[in-house]
């Protein structure tokens, strides 16, 4: 269930969000990490992009009809999947910026990357935005897709 | 053509310089806005060095391959002295580029890139994109043959 919190929205304040946000990715705890996010926040990962042959899937709509799937299917396909926050900057409106390396070690398929038993460790940069009510309302955030498939052994462009 | 350092101008104001400098293709001006011994560091280029002649090899490569490369800015977020910009980057290949050759193909890439300002002047600058995404828009078919078509 989603809480309301009653502490003012500062740059700690929202930085604070974050970093739970971050614990509880670190924990597998994707309920909790849903939680921290308003009902109808937005999600937008601009690297995932699914070629089909009419169609292509993007990483964009809202977190818990997008994101939640996605971190759902990380975990699952990367059972040890970790992360390090190595910078977080915010400001009082809400806004917080986050460097953070995500690493894992591939058990089953992801995409159309094979599992191969590999790891992976790659920098990406998270953009959130903490509302008044101290909920994440948008998430997006940039990596190098192209640096995890050729961790993982997967050398084709799909 | 060199400019000193603007002490009143807020983190935002320097990166936006910056920005507007890079999308006008003045890769001079744009490096302007740079402290000599800014940290430069594109992740998906595999590039981690410091100096102003890394960013200038950086965004001349850009403007070199793609003539007619587009930014636009959709938002500058300021969170102190680190200010984040989001935009996209279009264009159309016109020479090799990061081992691509050219295939005049059609680029359209988000970006982030995420600056740090003291005293006036860029410090550091980290770029993210997807590079799986560019070798797609280029045509490119494998990693380990980028430079095949």
């Amino acid at each position: 269930m989603t809480q309301v919190s009653t502490l003012p929205r500062t740059a700690e304040s929202a930085a604070g969000v974050v970093t739970e946000f971050f614990d509880r990715y670190r924990a597998h705890d994707v309920e909790g990490m849903t939680e921290l996010c308003a009902m109808n926040a937005a999600f937008s990962y601009p690297p995932v992009e699914l070629w089909g042959k009419q169609r292509v899937l993007r990483g964009d709509g809202k977190v818990r009809t997008i994101g939640k799937p996605l971190w759902t299917g990380l975990i699952a396909s990367f059972p040890n999947l970790s992360n390090t926050v190595r910078t977080l900057a915010s400001n009082d409106d809400g806004d917080v910026v986050a460097e953070v390396d995500v690493e894992g070690t591939q058990q089953l398929a992801w995409g159309l990357v094979a599992p191969a038993g590999q790891h992976y460790r790659e920098p990406h940069l998270f953009i959130f935005h903490v509302g008044p009510d101290l909920l994440i309302d948008s998430i997006t955030a940039y990596w190098n897709d192209a640096g995890i498939s050729q961790q993982l052994g997967h050398t084709e462009v799909d | 053509m060199t400019s000193s350092p603007v002490l009143e101008s807020t983190p935002a104001q320097i990166v936006q310089s910056f920005l507007d400098a890079f999308a006008r293709h003045d890769v001079e001006a744009a490096v302007a806005a740079a402290d000599p011994r800014v940290a430069v560091t594109v992740h998906p280029l595999g590039i981690r060095a410091t100096g102003t002649e890394v960013l200038n090899e950086v965004l001349t490569d850009l403007v070199r391959a793609f003539p007619d490369l587009m930014i636009s800015v959709s938002r500058v977020i300021a969170t102190g002295d680190v200010v984040t910009a989001l935009f996209k980057a279009e264009g159309t290949q016109a020479a090799s580029y990061a081992g691509a050759i050219n295939q005049e193909k059609h680029l359209d890439i988000d970006q982030a890139w995420r600056f740090t300002v003291a005293n006036g002047l860029i410090t550091d600058v980290s770029a993210y994109w997807c590079q799986a995404q560019l070798y797609r828009r280029l045509a490119v078919k494998r990693y380990d043959e980028i430079a095949i078509a």
